[in-house]
């Protein structure tokens, strides 16, 4: 019945008494158990409606009130199992929230459920948890991917079953499947929101992110999980900015950076086309566009970056599930036994060739020529985007080089267009920049989006110029509609 | 064949935060299995370390009482490995960058003071204690993430000896600091040492041997003098020293084979990026300094230019950090510097010996022992009657002047003219004595101290007595 709406629709449905948030937690429940894309690890049914009814009157000016949401199953989330679609924490039920949802609790908004992802949030396709493949709700014909890792929380928004979503970024898993499933995808500057209860895939590289349907909620949600947390010692302590109240106000900031050779690497004419208009839109409303270089050279080393280093944290980061505290319980008589046991049967094997790949690259003998050579590379990286933010205020991109791909394609991970126009976005991650995705068009019924990224803590102005994009393309509160059919 | 050792420690310190290094679980010995614990000690997915400050602030103390240079800024690194008793299958030590760095311990030998370099001062957090049974092993996550330092020396030391007064130095420190308890049986310092042996004149290291579980100070001495002789009995025969890892057996008093050691194991380290950089301030770091109690040598320095104690009563004082509080505390109530260090040197320490007891646990407040050597200063009572008046007051738990009391002994006099007055009438009363004395009879001036005790039923301090009758006697 509330299917689709956005946070701001609902808060004021709530303000009017035509909806209680306990209308609304039952909906989404619902909602979330017709789901037939595999976006659900856990529905929190009992915890919802315990929390929906204990809210007593609307606070008005708190828009996330009563608002049901999803949190991406990498979230510590107590007394609520949490597995990060993995195997080897089947059972595991936290004892304590994660920061965001420790804040979006105090904010009064109701979660409804635990959200599907790659598993540990490794992978880009959301077919890799251990629940199978999370499809798009764009895709009628259940063949296309949501992309991933956040692919649980980005096909519950796009079915608008919430109207928000908690998810994760590291290299673009949360700006990707924005992109594939026409949501608003945001990834803060590194150090903005806590990572408290986040499930480490690459700290140096991870941050929350949101899902929403326009770039208000977005602002909204985010001004919420913003600012310093003391059990995140890498937590900003800078003020939170309003970005929710001043997303209307003309961005001071105007101009705005085009990569050519990124752009120059998306063949899909259709993808370039919308891009390019949205780039008129852009200029008419008074937006300097700059064209841009960068080595291709440099961008080809992107995704061999970033695997390098993501892997070789990723190994450290999970070596705590060794079968003791976490994972199926082992026969085995040494300890040697127990954890090769617990960490055969508990990982599947992309994730153990990430730890393979990661371990190899940290090994003494190699961690110059791949680990410290990759960090070296990354701020090589690091240094050219902020050489464009110098002079440019954003950059601007098509957010993948194509709509959401079939399963069955396969691309050619050694093409331009794998290389670059498929992994720029990590750029956002190696620099720490915030970053959001948004829908500019559609192809075949499919939704694609743009990305901008801005310099670091200037959110206030990311959203900004989002929200004057988002008046261009048009393309606010979309959502694949039946997506419980 | 002379050879000559070449021994290096590495000694892993716990520190007495009150809570753990990167958690807010408070840290205690002896408590019950797994209640000290936070998610992150336990590895739960999703937390985070948060540096202790404390743990900073003894780290820089103890960087400092070694002469390191200190950096000035925090980096931490994780060292990764597989092991039961790791929760997070890594652990953060600090590899590149070591709060402390290149110091020297100065030890005594014969009478001659050796200069031991040291490398190293980093900040870990400690593992998870494992008790192990037949079939099962048992977890104890208290420990893990206990804040540590570990100070690694250099190749310096020559001789169980030099070892044994180098971590006598170490444990000092880091206890008069106050940012560990140093004891050696509870774990809370633990000496790992690496032992090898050469011709002497060679600069060539031999093959190095580690040698585990010392826990004790006495055992350092014995475990590395037996690894040399162990060692060079080897080599004269003709053999070859294995690269193992040893341990110290206490009962057969000698070192035991752990496990071979082969290719050393790669840790694989890099940096902690959960935890930026932290820049230390000037300020933080003279601060740390400033608030460091009292070390041991300075102590030591004081009593003995500013209290007038010789070298040896300086030294047993502050052998132990609460023996020396004890005397601190005991010169604020008696500036009887000398006789408040004897009686804590000798008395105390017989009883405290005696009832196997350390002074932390000693019934009498330093005060209380202050009161009873007020009372031999003043030469109220003589020393005999003052040891009468020490068992009294522990035995009721009361101060010395009611202990005297109870014994019913009076104070001697010491009023110089009720004295004389005695001196002088016993003296008219004994010419003879007079005359003998001035003969050189020897006997006759115990018999006149006689006479005047007698006279005065032995209530006159018989020092000023003694004094006052030569006095009197070269007058005649």
């Amino acid at each position: 019945m509330y299917e689709g709406k956005s946070i701001l629709e609902l808060h004021e449905l709530l303000i009017s008494k035509k909806v209680t948030p306990l209308d609304l937690a039952k909906d989404a429940i619902e909602l979330a158990k017709k789901d037939n894309c595999n976006a659900f690890e856990y529905i929190m049914e009992k915890e919802a409606i315990e929390i929906a009814s204990t809210l007593g009157e609307v606070e008005v000016g708190n828009p996330l009130w009563g608002i049901p949401f999803v949190i991406k199953d990498n979230m510590s989330t107590k007394d609520v199992p949490t597995t990060g679609s993995s195997n080897i924490l089947n059972g595991y039920i936290p004892v304590y929230d994660a920061a965001v949802v420790e804040r979006l609790k105090n904010a009064k908004a109701v979660p409804i459920g635990k959200a599907t992802l790659d598993e540990l949030a490794m992978g880009g396709t959301g077919t890799s948890g251990h629940l199978g493949i999370t499809h798009n709700p764009w895709d009628k014909s259940h063949s296309r991917l949501v992309g991933g890792s956040s692919c649980g929380s980005a096909a519950a928004t796009a079915a608008g079953i919430v109207p928000f979503s908690l998810a994760s970024d590291t290299g673009d898993s949360t700006r990707k499947p924005a992109s594939y499933a026409g949501l608003v995808g945001f990834k803060p500057t590194w150090s903005r929101i806590s990572r408290y209860g986040l499930f480490p895939f690459a700290p140096s590289l991870d941050t929350i992110g949101v899902f929403t349907r326009n770039v208000s909620d977005a602002a909204i949600v985010t001004e919420v999980l913003s600012g310093r947390d003391d059990r995140d010692s890498t937590s900003s302590t800078k003020d939170v900015d309003h970005y929710f109240n001043k997303i209307k106000e003309k961005c001071s900031k105007r101009r705005i950076a085009v990569v050519k050779e990124v752009v120059e690497a998306v063949k899909d004419k259709d993808v370039r086309d919308a891009f390019d208009k949205t780039l008129d839109g852009l200029k008419s409303k008074g937006f300097v566009i700059n064209e841009v270089s960068m080595s291709v050279e440099l961008l080809s080393s992107l995704f061999p970056t970033y695997f390098v280093l993501s892997c070789a944290e990723a190994t450290s980061n999970n070596a705590n599930m060794d079968g003791i505290k976490f994972g199926p319980l082992s026969n085995g008589s040494t300890f040697e036994e127990v954890v090769t046991e617990a960490r055969t049967k508990g990982f599947s094997e992309l994730i153990k060739r990430r730890f393979v790949i990661g371990s190899f690259a940290l090994m003494k003998e190699n961690q110059k020529e791949l680990f410290v050579r990759a960090q070296k590379n990354r701020r090589r990286i690091v240094e050219a985007v902020n050489n464009i933010l110098k002079d440019n205020d954003f950059v601007y991109l098509p957010a993948a080089p194509s709509i959401a791909p079939k399963f069955t394609d396969a691309s050619d991970r050694l093409s331009d267009e794998y290389l670059i126009a498929d992994n720029h976005l990590v750029l956002g991650n190696f620099a720490g920049l915030p970053s959001i995705t948004l829908p500019i068009g559609f192809k075949d019924g499919m939704p694609f989006g743009a990305n901008l990224m801005g310099r670091a803590f200037e959110e206030t102005e990311l959203f900004q110029v989002s929200y004057e994009l988002e008046q261009v393309t048009g393309l606010a509160n979309i959502y694949a509609e039946g997506g419980e059919k | 064949m002379e050879f000559e050792p070449v021994i290096g420690l590495e000694i892993h310190v716990e520190l007495k935060t009150k809570s753990k290094m990167f958690s807010a679980a408070p840290v205690a010995y002896g408590k019950e299995p797994n209640t000290l614990c936070a998610p992150l000690d336990m590895a739960f997915p999703g937390t985070l370390p948060t540096v202790n400050k404390e743990g900073v602030v003894y780290a820089i103390r103890v960087s400092n009482a070694l002469h390191m240079s200190i950096d000035n800024e925090l980096h931490f690194d994780r060292k990764n490995y597989f092991y039961s008793d790791l929760p997070k299958g890594f652990q953060i030590t600090q590899q590149r960058r070591p709060i402390g760095s290149e110091g020297y311990l100065e030890i005594e030998i014969d009478g001659k003071v050796k200069r031991i370099g040291i490398e190293r001062l980093h900040i870990e957090e400690d593992t998870c204690k494992q008790l192990h049974f037949p079939a099962f092993t048992l977890l104890n996550y208290n420990r893990a993430g206990v804040p540590l330092v570990e100070i690694v020396s250099k190749p310096e030391l020559r001789s169980g000896e030099e070892a044994m007064k180098y971590v006598e130095k170490i444990r000092s420190i880091v206890v008069f600091s106050g940012v560990s308890d140093g004891k050696m049986e509870e774990g809370s310092l633990r000496v790992d040492t690496n032992v090898s042996i050469r011709p002497k004149g060679s600069d060539v290291f031999g093959t190095k041997v580690e040698v585990k579980n010392i826990n004790s100070i006495n055992y350092v001495q014995k475990a590395i003098d037996f690894e040399i002789a162990r060692q060079a009995k080897i080599i004269e025969e003709g053999g070859k020293v294995v690269q193992e890892t040893r341990r110290f057996d206490d009962k057969k008093n000698e070192t035991v084979p752990m496990r071979l050691k082969t290719d050393a194991v790669d840790y694989k380290y890099y940096p902690e990026t959960n935890i930026t950089p932290i820049k230390l301030s000037d300020e933080f770091i003279e601060n740390a300094i400033k608030s460091c109690p009292e070390l041991a040598e300075s102590k030591k320095k004081r009593y003995i230019e500013e209290h007038g104690l010789n070298d040896y009563d300086a030294s047993l004082l502050v052998s132990e950090k609460e023996v020396s509080d004890y005397y601190d505390e005991a010169t604020k109530h008696s500036k009887a510097y000398k006789l408040l260090a004897n009686w804590i040197n000798v008395d105390v320490a017989s009883y405290l010996n005696k009832n196997i007891m350390s002074i932390s646990d000693f019934p009498m407040s330093p005060e209380k022992l202050a009161g009873l050597v007020k009372l031999v200063e003043s030469n109220e009572v003589n020393s005999n009657q003052a040891r009468e008046i020490f068992a009294k007051m522990l035995e009721e738990g009361v101060d010395a002047k009611k202990a005297k009391e109870i014994l019913g002994i009076s104070s001697q006099i010491s009023d110089l003219s009720f004295i004389q007055d005695a001196v002088n009438k016993v003296l008219e009363e004994n010419p003879q004595a007079i005359i003998d004395y001035k003969e050189g009879k020897g006997r006759a001036l115990g018999f006149l101290v006689g006479q005047i005790m007698k006279k005065t039923q032995g209530k006159i301090n018989p020092k000023i007595t003694s004094d006052l009758l030569l006095e009197e006697l070269k007058k005649r």
